[in-house]
């Protein structure tokens, strides 16, 4: 047993620190809320240069070949500074679908391509009035001879509106099943909407969009399959964001309550408020255990069928429960938009929202160990 | 970064395993203890510590010029938490704090006392520390020790000596100069157990054991049995906590709980439908296996911190304790709550779910987040060493 990085992935998350503290400063991120784009042109072109983008995806295509312990030290990072960027939806999530189901030809043209941050992808999923599970997934996909019409309506796609291409989850007569989409084909139609966290999501519409047989990711009703296998991996990465979130907003909340005095003596002096901080520590130094532990055990290959769920479940109710802590310690100030950390208390409850909430997280544990 | 025990120590771990099924005895590894089968007053437990002590289990850690095989601490960790895991009686103080405290501090006398008969199992200790006034703020305690000729007169009360009813031996914490700053003025001694002058009264508690108040009249201890020099007596306990870096709070007895509570779970039927189909079984099932895993992270992370040596993993092994006994009674409790009605009888009935096993630990559990350092302590320690905020008391 120990827990120390390789000479490697201290240099990954080193270069991580310092791209996004160049990039992502909380000046930066608040300007991009609401923002149609939702991230900077500078952020994403060091993050495809420096190879950051493409870190986890195969190096015969442009990737980086690392592991996901390297990856959620990145995202721990990109936690930290609340980066607002696209890399989640299209390097996590489309090029592991990609690299997961895709074909030869696919994996030629679109993985270096995501790598370099040359393209952009998104994942269009969830439906309104619909859950987490594959049954949510209603969207019609209609076989016509040789190519396949998408028919209905997508919420929560993540920067929508900067994307290239879309993976839209549908449903076949063979099940659930994936088609790669123009984000500007004929039929498509998408508007903005906004979140509690100000980020770029978007509804999608698709009204009788056409598409190719050879755009089908993956063989006939293995959909659910590759979003749920690379969704396994995303999710521990996102629990490290929530770790780098809780961290950051409790270092910013000490600091704080160092300095502001009441009663003549500084906030961290009172033992009820210092006690709340010495939970939330425990909690945030617990979550990142798991989380490495999780990307340890995948990059020894081996299941992460029941820690990739615990892990997100427990470090995204640990964001939340830290920085409502952290409001609270904060007083009036915390409530106003001025105070900074407001920014991570909304973007705290979004992250246990999406990309499989509490109760779905939960039942995906409880089937594991009662079924 | 590595998550697994290394082949030597994996192996070790397997052969304490392998060694505690083919030894399983019901009377000493009685499961439905909770995490105190080293309190039974039992020959049985004698006899079972003398098997650990032939195998060599004993003083691991300890210097090879004192019987020891100086072999790294974490091996004491496997040793324990596998034992506990078995509900066998742990190592303990004996080789912990007291044996490690004597190789560093004690008389050549002690040594030659003391350290042999431990590493054998022929001796039991029992450790007095709290005092009625002394409880988290350790160093208060008032147990006057008055020089006379060659030796000290000992008066005065001691509180919680779990072991007093069955120890041999008594090491204690005494004033020995009132007029000292309240950490300098304490000393240690080693007395008899059978000495006259102790009285020892029993105090049942609601878990499994009872613990002692223990009355000092003219106790009268020689020289040669205070432990290192007068007046160090608090350096050497808070020391000793350090060198007991990887013997803490042991998880695997509520590891073991959770458990035995989800393989109930799974068979369980309330109204003729499965326990566990309820949503909200389900949703506290997933909860206590989750947080099990994460103080499973925490322990990892104080037995690294504990093995890289230098500073002791205080603020890990702090924050280790806070969420694992706070984990172990939210088990006990959630499991009452699924067990709904049935879950109120007492422990030992056939007619009580799992025999009332929850009962029974959830009354047993309530001393884990108060003795070894109250949750409040651990808060306390983790917002002066984690966070760098002032003192707060």
């Amino acid at each position: 047993m120990d827990l120390e990085f390789t000479e490697e992935q201290q240099m990954i998350k080193d270069m991580a620190r310092s791209i996004l503290d160049e990039h992502s400063s909380v000046d930066a991120v608040r300007e991009l809320e609401d923002d149609p784009r939702g991230f900077s042109d500078a952020l994403w072109k060091q993050l495809g240069e420096s190879g950051l983008l493409g870190l986890t995806l195969p190096a015969e295509y442009g990737g980086g070949g690392q592991s996901l312990l390297e990856a959620a030290l990145v995202y721990e990072e990109m936690g930290r500074t609340l980066a607002s960027v696209p890399h989640f939806v299209s390097a996590v999530i489309g090029g592991g679908i990609l690299a997961e189901a895709g074909s030869d030809a696919q994996k030629a043209e679109w993985l270096p391509k995501i790598a370099s941050g040359e393209s952009i992808f998104t994942i269009a999923w969830l439906e309104p009035e619909r859950g987490y599970g594959p049954v949510g997934v209603q969207l019609e996909a209609r076989s016509d001879g040789d190519a396949f019409v998408l028919s209905g309506t997508k919420q929560h796609v993540y920067f929508g509106g900067a994307a290239d291409q879309l993976l839209v989850l549908a449903r076949t007569d063979a099940g659930v099943d994936v088609f790669l989409v123009d984000a500007k084909a004929d039929g498509v139609s998408m508007r903005q909407i906004l979140s509690q966290a100000g980020d770029a999501q978007y509804r999608v519409t698709f009204e009788s969009v056409k598409v190719g047989a050879g755009d089908r990711v993956g063989a006939a009703g293995t959909g659910w399959d590759s979003l749920s296998k690379v969704m396994h991996d995303g999710i521990v990465l996102l629990a490290s964001q929530a770790i780098g979130g809780a961290q950051q907003a409790l270092d910013i909340t000490g600091e704080y309550m160092k300095v502001r005095t009441q009663f003549d003596k500084p906030l961290a002096a009172f033992q009820s408020l210092a006690h709340y901080m010495a939970d939330a520590s425990t909690n945030i130094e617990g979550g990142r255990m798991i989380v490495l532990e999780a990307a340890w055990t995948r990059a020894q290959g081996r299941s992460i069928e029941r820690l990739a769920p615990m892990a997100k479940l427990f470090c995204c109710d640990t964001y939340t429960e830290v920085t409502r802590t952290c409001e609270q310690l904060w007083g009036g100030v915390g409530f106003t938009l001025e105070y900074d950390v407001q920014l991570y208390f909304r973007r705290a409850k979004q992250l246990e929202l999406s990309w499989w909430d509490t109760p779905y997280l939960e039942e995906l544990v409880a089937a594991d160990v009662l079924d | 970064m590595d998550f697994d025990f290394s082949p030597e120590e994996q192996a070790f771990a397997d052969e304490v395993e392998q060694w505690l099924v083919d030894n399983h005895d019901p009377v000493v590894m009685d499961p439905t203890r909770e995490n105190f089968t080293q309190l039974a007053d039992t020959p049985e437990r004698r006899a079972f510590m003398k098997k650990l002590a032939a195998q060599g289990w004993l003083g691991m850690s300890w210097p090879k010029e004192y019987g020891g095989q100086e072999i790294e601490g974490v091996y004491e960790y496997i040793l324990n938490e596998a034992l506990a895991k078995h509900a066998a009686p742990q190592i303990g103080k004996g080789v912990g704090i007291i044996g490690k405290t004597l190789i560093r501090h004690g008389s050549d006398y002690l040594k030659k006392e003391f350290l042999p008969k431990i590493l054998n199992a022929d001796i039991e200790f029992a450790v007095g520390y709290s005092e009625p006034q002394a409880g988290s703020d350790a160093a208060n305690m008032q147990l006057k020790a008055e020089k006379k000729g060659d030796g000290w007169v000992l008066n005065g009360q001691k509180i919680w000596t779990t072991s007093a009813h069955f120890a041999d031996w008594y090491w204690v914490g005494a004033r020995t100069d009132p007029d000292a700053p309240k950490h300098s003025g304490i000393s240690l001694f080693l007395v008899p157990m059978n000495d006259p002058g102790l009285e020892i009264v029993s105090l049942p508690t609601i878990g499994k054991d009872t613990t002692n108040q223990v009355f000092f009249n003219d106790v009268y201890v020689p020289d040669t049995q205070m432990v290192g020099e007068q007046g160090k007596g608090f350096q050497y306990i808070s020391e000793a906590l350090d060198l007991e870096r990887f013997t803490m709070f042991t998880l695997s007895p509520s590891t073991e709980r959770a458990r035995v509570l989800i393989e109930w779970a799974k068979e369980a039927k309330r109204d003729g439908k499965p326990i566990k189909d309820d949503p909200n079984v389900r949703r506290l099932i997933a909860r206590i296996v989750t947080d099990q895993a994460v103080a499973k992270g925490l322990s990892v992370r104080f037995v690294c911190a504990a093995r890289k040596g230098g500073k002791p993993p205080t603020i890990e092994s702090s924050q280790y304790k806070l969420f694992a006994t706070q984990l172990s009674q939210r088990v006990c409790q959630d499991a009452l709550d699924i067990q709904g009605a049935a879950g109120q009888i007492r422990e030992g009935q056939d007619e009580g779910p799992i025999r009332g096993r929850f009962e029974g630990a959830y009354r047993a559990t309530v001393v884990e987040t108060i003795g070894g350092g109250s949750s409040e302590v651990q808060k306390n320690i983790i917002a002066r060493r984690y966070l760098g905020f002032p003192k707060n008391f």
